[in-house]
């Protein structure tokens, strides 16, 4: 009996542990949006908390954002889905054969570990290292202020990630399948495009939602190399601040729309998250 | 065979190349950068290791990297904890895991994937002294005299780092509770027969065992956090004076607001050389896990 209570009291101190992490978690969440509904007027007098109760919530500050200021925010929503969109293919496409490659064959001369090594090499330099050579490269060919070099840009980065959790994922599918094929006469890429590319499908899935999310909230390239029209929203939330002060209701409506996606998308997968996260030092 | 086998390079080719034209290849240009006196637009004067022995002398070199040391000194160390204890209440060997915790696991992951430069806006308003936040709070708790937040040095760096904390525990929370739940349960059922004590399991049995996976985060944490840019850039501008201003931003600032890319670029390779044994330690320890 004295065990089982101390069981159920254990149980509730974990519960209220999680409950006040959560709602750590959720709170700049939470200020967020009750700003984005304050009546920009009430924002600067009257500190407040609770909706309703301390202010009226108001749509004027989405409806101004979104239809009468609208073009510059749809903008860059664009730009930003085209842009992580972009760099989501080129990252995970070169990161699925790359994983591929690294999972199913032995390199010799430079072995498989020093060649995933090579994959990972770009997260671990300051991104300050390349930020001027990509610039003056840009420039050089005239592709500043275009998707195309931010495409560039976060392709890089994301792909260790690709390549990381592709190169696991396929390690862990049964090779006997694919033998199989090529006794039947398929060539060694027909097994990996009709028979391994499909049983990896969650793994890529995963890949493709972590460089979206990467691609999506990337600031300092966009910063260097946009200027006007290919600006995403990382970037446009920045003009906020400026003429008189920062207005609030504008950093709240902006940052939320900025936010969201991303974060959204992360939620529907789980798997692979933390091994892609730790470029497979963590199993999980 | 011979045929079979060369089809192999093409897996690998194309993301070798990329990586080649889009890491390696700026990485040298930046490195040639660093030997001269460039500044965009004009002709460049090859200056043997000027540019490293001017970062020594430049005041504001030594200033961001304090800067910037204290945020990966704090920050590091605290999230890394914070994510142990709430992975250690969450786990539960031997029990059966809490209901609903997949569900928790993704909630508590939503920060990690939110934009740092949106939440440096938003910890502006959060913190902001007369109507942000934890102003209103410490108002309504009675305190009187509330904290000016962008005025005073300490207090914008913990601002700063409070904000960096919320965004990187979730983290290493789900980082900790992948290794604790991978670790096997007889450990613990041997455990509990000896009747060793909470502490005494997780001292002895639980700590050692997840000694990779603590290196691993805070390797993983120490390298990004040595990057950190986008928070200082939107919440403080580096301000105030340079008490927030980091080495990265500060690179920014060098190479890509007054365009002295060659100064820029050796401040760069110095931030690289301070990365570069904590990198090493790591990729020697992941070479192992890709054998």
């Amino acid at each position: 009996m004295a065990a089982e209570k101390k069981r159920n009291f254990g149980t509730m101190v974990i519960w209220i542990v999680i409950i006040i992490a959560i709602c750590w978690a959720f709170f700049p969440f939470y200020w967020a949006i009750i700003t984005s509904f304050k009546p920009p007027g009430v924002i600067l007098t009257k500190p407040s908390l609770i909706p309703f109760l301390q202010f009226k919530p108001t749509l004027f500050n989405w409806r101004t954002e979104y239809l009468a200021r609208g073009r510059e925010i749809t903008a860059a929503l664009i730009n930003s889905v085209i842009i992580s969109v972009g760099a989501t293919l080129v990252a995970v496409s070169l990161g699925t054969i790359a994983g591929y490659g690294l999972a199913r064959f032995r390199f010799h001369r430079w072995k498989n570990k020093d060649m995933t090594l090579w994959f990972l090499s770009q997260r671990f330099l300051p991104p300050m290292v390349t930020a001027i050579p990509f610039f003056i490269l840009m420039k050089t060919f005239h592709l500043l202020d275009t998707r195309w070099a931010l495409i560039m840009v976060n392709a890089t980065f994301t792909m260790p990630f690709a390549v990381l959790i592709m190169r696991d994922a396929f390690k862990e599918l049964p090779v006997e399948l694919e033998e199989s094929a090529w006794v039947d006469g398929a060539s060694r890429f027909d097994a990996f495009l009709r028979i391994a590319l499909p049983l990896a499908a969650p793994a890529i899935a995963v890949s493709a939602a972590l460089c979206f999310a990467f691609s999506w909230n990337e600031f300092i390239f966009a910063l260097i190399l946009t200027y006007k029209k290919a600006q995403p929203v990382t970037v446009i939330i920045a003009g906020v601040e400026h003429t008189q002060g920062i207005q609030f209701w504008f950093v709240a409506t902006r940052l939320l729309s900025a936010i969201l996606p991303p974060a959204i998308l992360v939620l529907t997968v789980q798997r692979y998250i933390v091994r892609g996260l730790t470029f497979g030092a963590v199993k999980g | 065979m011979a045929k079979k086998e060369r089809i192999k390079y093409l897996f690998v080719g194309p993301g070798i190349i990329w990586v080649l034209i889009f890491t390696i290849f700026p990485l040298l240009y930046s490195l040639r950068l660093s030997f001269f006196h460039a500044r965009l637009g004009r002709t460049q004067r090859f200056i043997w290791l000027e540019n490293f022995g001017r970062a020594f002398a430049d005041y504001r070199f030594w200033s961001v990297l304090e800067v910037t040391i204290f945020f990966v000194v704090c920050n590091v160390v605290l999230t890394v904890l914070l994510g142990l204890v709430l992975a250690l209440l969450v786990s539960r060997p031997l029990r059966k895991p809490l209901r609903g915790q997949r569900v928790i696991r993704s909630l508590l992951a939503m920060p990690l994937f939110t934009a740092p430069i949106a939440l440096g806006y938003l910890g502006l308003t959060i913190f902001h002294e007369e109507v942000g936040a934890v102003n209103t709070v410490l108002r309504a708790l009675g305190m009187l005299n509330l904290p000016a937040w962008f005025s005073d040095p300490w207090l914008a760096r913990l601002a700063i780092s409070l904000v960096d904390i919320w965004q990187w525990t979730p983290f290493c929370f789900l980082v900790i509770l992948a290794g604790l739940q991978s670790l096997p349960d007889t450990i613990y059922e041997s455990a509990v027969l000896d009747t060793s004590s909470g502490w005494q399991m997780f001292r002895y049995i639980t700590l050692p065992l997840l000694g990779p996976v603590l290196f691993t985060v805070t390797i993983l944490r120490m390298v990004e956090t040595l990057k950190i840019l986008d928070i200082p850039f939107s919440m403080t501008s580096g301000g105030p004076g340079m008490a927030t201003q980091t080495y990265s931003y500060y690179i920014y600032l060098t190479g890509l607001r007054n365009f002295n890319t060659g100064y820029a670029s050796s401040l760069a390779y110095l931030l690289l050389a301070i990365m570069l044994p904590i990198t090493f330690f790591f990729f020697r320890r992941l070479r192992q896990i890709y054998d």
